[in-house]
């Protein structure tokens, strides 16, 4: 078996390959660690406030539970119908000595420094996992809070969709817009098993300096279906992920939508993933990225076929709002070996003028026209997710300044 | 039908590009009655419509535009638009992510009164001009377009039916379209036909329409019209002319009836 532990500390001061280096020893941990909680109330108003803004609500009723952190300990969790079952990941390691086997095992512990350092030095996150059977409709909400300045903050998620099972879950990211420079590590591994069904829609909201490395893989066995929503539409200092999905199993499909409007100075560097390993599995890889300001932005998305009859396409629009900021996209297909079907379709773009003059000539004003095509280009209609998520992902898009005009 | 004036053309020079396209062009058009805008192609027809609207590429450089007595060659296009000038376009553009029945909901001259009084910004509520959409959707025959992006995939028949429909909505004084019938089957254009006739019948709106087909034009009974060659008005007359100007071509037909 191997050794987390020693494997990570190799990995100490591995860079990632892509995104720029950070120095980690700059962040500092907590002075006082606080505990876990089962009831929501000791949340402050000012905490629910960040949350909402990310689309988490803790009063919400049509939610099947909640997870809450702030910061490096600060926990609040309930499974309210108790069919989802949600607990920080400290105590499901403790509870469950199976879980090891989950542990690391989509994501790789020395990928680099930063899945090495929330190795050796964890703070929580979530373990969440629907039971074989379990079709939980209402969403699971998860909310990371990174309120204190200059520190860090180390999370390892665990998701597991078990056989025949369905779970929407829902996380946002936030910290205050004026926040110190701070730094968020996510690990997050997803498991979703035979012929289980996992929505994940994430919106981050960061603040200006804030850093992000958030690393994550899913494994999805025989006819699992895994939909990843990502949507940032805030400055960030610094942000760099590659989500990977593995479909292992015959008649799997994943589709990775990202969402990105870029503003201020922020560097945003996402990508998506998707290694089809097995007959007839199916992905999709589609980004919409916005340039304002003086924002830069890389759309990444690779797709690698291994196996003959499996089918994929990558999608990246950009549209740039600002001669000053830039977007590159960068897309890759790998096939491996023959009948495999992979395309792409890369566009960068402007508002046309004609396109102004036409929602002009329909009575809208120059910033009206301008928003709506914006806002327009944004919509991702992702297929199978509840209604209350689309929502959410709307009511986000909506809650965006648009800038630049 | 009252002949008072609504829209006057006077000695209208435009260039797109740095190139003159009209050149001097002078036309009254009456309230509520219906115009037609012939000549070949490369004329300058689309031009005028273009120039009308208020379009940025067409720089006026001589003469003037009035609306209701009042110049309007200095007002935006969105300025024009709500003073009750509509445009169907020829070859719209596609807008993205933006569905044809809630915008049209977001356009239409009823929600916009309640929204300006209110908050001076309407988002389009669907529910709040439902029966209009769902019969005028039924009544051109675009209901499947309704979830659509706006002339995403289009074709060129729903393209005018979707243009007509959006420019009704507007409950326009001056109707301009650009085209309005290419690209249609036989059916479509009983359809536009039919709801053209409509719109002249009740009265409300001057029509400019821009066209080569001589069915639209019979069957719409326009009052008056005009044919364009080279940036020139060349010929003004009535739809009597139709039948000689479809037999003997534009050449040939200004050959013989000069108006210069």
């Amino acid at each position: 078996m191997k050794n987390n532990k020693e494997l990570a500390i190799k990995a100490k001061d591995k860079k990632s390959p892509i995104g720029e280096d950070i120095d980690l020893d700059v962040f500092k941990s907590e002075d006082r660690k606080a505990s876990s909680k089962r009831s929501m109330e000791q949340i402050a108003a000012e905490e629910r406030r960040l949350m909402e803004n990310v689309g988490v609500n803790p009063d919400e009723k049509k939610t099947a539970g909640l997870y809450v952190q702030i910061d490096q300990s600060k926990v609040f969790y309930n499974s309210l119908n108790q069919k989802a079952e949600i607990l920080p990941i400290k105590d499901a390691i403790k509870k469950y000595e199976w879980l090891k086997d989950y542990y690391w095992n989509a994501v790789n512990v020395d990928t680099d420094k930063y899945t090495s350092a929330v190795e050796l030095e964890l703070h929580n996150g979530y373990f969440i996992r629907a039971g074989e059977g379990q079709k939980i409709r209402e969403p699971v909400q998860a909310c990371l809070m990174l309120k204190t300045g200059n520190i860090k903050q180390n999370i390892h998620n665990i998701i597991i969709v078990e056989e025949n099972a369905e779970l929407h879950l829902v996380t946002g990211c936030v910290s205050p817009s004026i926040l110190e420079p701070a730094l968020h590590l996510g690990i997050t591994e997803f498991y979703i098993k035979k012929n289980a069904k996992l929505t994940f829609t994430m919106i981050h909201r960061w603040g200006k300096r804030t850093l992000v490395r958030p690393r994550s893989a899913a494994i999805v066995e025989e006819g699992g279906v895994f939909i990843n929503n990502y949507i940032i539409l805030s400055d960030v200092g610094n942000l760099q992920t590659y989500p990977t999905v593995y479909l292992k199993g015959e008649n799997s499909k994943a589709e990775l939508y990202t969402v990105i409007y870029g503003t201020g100075k922020s560097i945003y560097d996402v990508g998506g993933r998707i290694i089809l390993e097995a007959e007839g599995t199916k992905g999709k890889v589609v980004s919409r990225t916005i340039g304002a300001d003086e924002s830069i932005i890389y759309a990444r998305g690779q797709l690698i076929g291994k196996h003959s009859g499996c089918r994929a396409h990558l999608e990246c629009n950009g549209l740039l709002l600002s001669d000053k900021s830039r977007l590159t996209a960068i897309p890759e297909l790998e096939a491996e070996t023959t009948g495999v079907e992979l395309s792409h379709e890369a566009t960068i773009g402007k508002i046309e003028q004609e396109q102004l003059t036409y929602l002009m000539s329909r009575g809208l004003s120059e910033e009206e026209a301008n928003s709506l095509i914006v806002r327009g280009f944004m919509t991702i209609n992702v297929p199978d997710l509840p209604a209350t998520l689309q929502k959410t992902v709307d009511d986000a898009i909506k809650l965006t300044k648009l800038t630049g005009f | 039908m009252s002949s008072e004036k609504i829209l006057s053309l006077i000695d209208l020079h435009v260039n797109a590009d740095n190139t003159p396209i009209l050149k001097g062009i002078s036309i009254e058009f009456e309230k509520n009655r219906v115009y037609a805008i012939v000549g070949p192609n490369g004329s300058g027809k689309s031009t005028i419509a273009k120039a009308i609207m208020g379009f940025p590429d067409y720089k006026v450089t001589r003469g003037d535009i009035l609306y209701k007595g009042e110049s309007i060659i200095n007002k935006t296009i969105t300025e024009r638009a709500r003073m009750g000038i509509a445009l169907a376009f020829q070859n719209p553009p596609v807008i993205k992510g933006v569905k044809l029945d809630k915008f049209i909901c977001r356009i239409c001259r009823d929600c916009r009164r309640i929204s300006d009084n209110r908050s001076g910004r309407h988002l389009g509520e669907i529910d709040k001009c439902t029966p209009d959409l769902t019969e005028g959707f039924k009544k051109l025959l675009i209901e499947n377009l309704k979830n659509r992006d706006i002339n995403d995939g289009f074709s060129g028949g729903e393209i005018r039916r979707s243009e007509l429909f959006q420019v009704i909505s507007l409950k326009p004084e001056v109707m301009i379209l650009d085209e309005p019938d290419s690209g249609l089957d036989y059916d479509s254009l009983k359809l536009v036909g039919r709801t053209l006739k409509e719109i002249r019948n009740s009265g409300k709106t001057t029509m400019i329409i821009i066209t080569h087909s001589r069915y639209i034009l019979e069957y719409l009974e326009a009052d008056k019209v005009f044919i364009i060659e080279k940036g020139k008005k060349v010929f003004d007359g009535d739809k009597t002319i139709l039948p000689q100007l479809e037999e003997l071509g534009y050449k040939e037909f200004l050959n013989r009836n000069k108006l210069r």
